[in-house]
Order: C-alpha cells, then structure tokens, then sequence
C-alpha cells in the first residue's frame, strides 16, 4: 500500500494514461541479423510485444476502475496493490519512461535536451521514474 | 543507466552460464544487454533477478558490466531460449539483444 497526495494521484493517472508510449517494431531481436530466418524471428517478436502491450492496456483500464484501488483518508489516498501488481505495473511505467525518452529524441542528457517540443516527453519520462523508484523500494523490501 | 544506487559487488565471482546443448555443433547464443541512459541501475538489476532467477551480487555484477563497459553478456543459449530470455527482457523495455557466437 503506497500512500499518495491528490496530485500524485493524478500525476500518477496522466503518464498511466500514455502507455503503451514505446513505438512498434522499435527493439531489434539481434543487432547483427547472424539468425536462421531473421526476418521471421523480428516478426515473432514484434507480434508478441504487440500482444502483451495490448493485454496490458486492458489490465490497465480494469486495475485503474477498481473501486477499492484508491481509498481517501483526510488529505491523502491509499493506493493498494498486490506484489504481483506492482511488479506489472513497474513494467508498464518503464514502457513510458523508455517510450517517452525515445519520443524526446533519446537524449544522453535529459536536462540539456529539454526545450519547448521535448518538455512533455522528460516529464513523463521522470514522472513515471519517480513512481518506479517507490515501487523498486518495495518490491526489494517484500 | 541513470545512476540511483552504489551497490557492493564482487567482481570475478560470477560467470556466465550456457545450458547445455543436445549436439556441440549447434551454434550458441548469447543474451547481451546494451547499456542506456534511460533505465535506472536498480531497475536493471531487478529485472535481471526476474527474468533469470539470479540472486542479487550476480544481478549487480552484470548491472554494472552494462553500465561501465557499454554492454553485458548475460547467458550463452541455444536459439529457443536465447530468444525466450530477449523476449523477457524487452518486455521490460531494457535494450537488449541475441548475437550468435563464433
């Protein structure tokens, strides 16, 4: 159980809102093509992303609509998830993080990349970093 | 990797593990993970633990390979499970890849 603000909460909504944010077909299954049938192999691997990509978005709408998933008290809101939903949901964050920072251009400094067409790309690059860091401190602490 | 933790490591004390094939001609595979700036370095070690079941000295050590030497040979496979574990991997949205070795 994680215990948010009201503007967490909504920070935490708006970059969940963005997933799936890496592009299709953006991982290579090799960088050599040293493969038997590598074309073959690329495909198989960009339909399965795809896949679960897809079951993810619906996993996300029926965790996020769950009545019970936040819970108000005085002027904070209880956020509880099970282990197994927080190591989903990690992979789900890191997809925004990653696909954002591609969006962004891939910069190796994020500061110095940061200008008018890039500002909403890093933050929710760091955005869904900042929930990922909570969520890896109790995924090591379970 | 961005840089969020110091972790304590043993450098020498890990190698990387092959499974075993049915036949020596068969070509092996390794799993290499690239080093970026995106994924944290406790995540990275996080989803090593996951994906191969590695206790956390041995996650770290081949963390740290990524992160000082620009990449890291994670395990030497057959094709099958070379590419199950880049599979894995990229569901976690870490750059990584399958090279056949010569």
């Amino acid at each position: 159980m994680f215990v948010l603000t009201r503007r967490e909460q909504a920070q935490l909504l708006n970059v969940l809102q963005l997933y799936p944010r890496i592009p299709p077909a953006h991982y290579r299954l090799s960088k050599s093509g040293r493969l038997p049938e590598p074309e073959e192999s690329q495909k198989l691997l960009d339909e399965a992303l795809a896949e679960v990509r897809a079951s993810n978005r619906k996993t996300l709408q029926a965790f996020l609509s769950e009545p019970t998933r936040f819970t108000a008290s005085a002027k904070t809101l209880q956020f509880t998830l099970s282990e197994t939903e927080a190591e989903w949901l990690l992979q789900v964050l890191n997809d925004v993080r990653v696909g954002s920072w591609v969006s962004a251009g891939s910069p190796e400094n994020f500061l110095a990349a940061l200008n008018e067409k890039t500002t909403a790309d890093i933050w929710a690059m760091e955005i869904a970093g900042y929930f990922e860091a909570h969520l890896l401190d109790a995924l090591s602490n379970s | 990797m961005a840089e969020t933790v110091e972790p304590q490591v043993v450098p020498g004390s890990v190698e990387v593990e092959e499974s075993k094939s049915k036949s020596g001609l068969e070509p092996g595979y390794l799993v290499i993970c690239w080093n970026d700036p995106v994924n944290f370095m406790q995540y990275v070690t996080h989803v090593f633990q996951r994906v191969f079941g590695w206790n956390r000295e041995k996650a770290e050590f081949h963390m740290l390979q990524v992160h000082e030497q620009g990449k890291s040979a994670l395990t030497r496979e057959s094709f099958e499970k070379a590419e199950h574990y880049v599979h894995q991997l990229q569901h976690y949205s870490l750059h990584a890849t399958m090279e056949r070795e010569d």
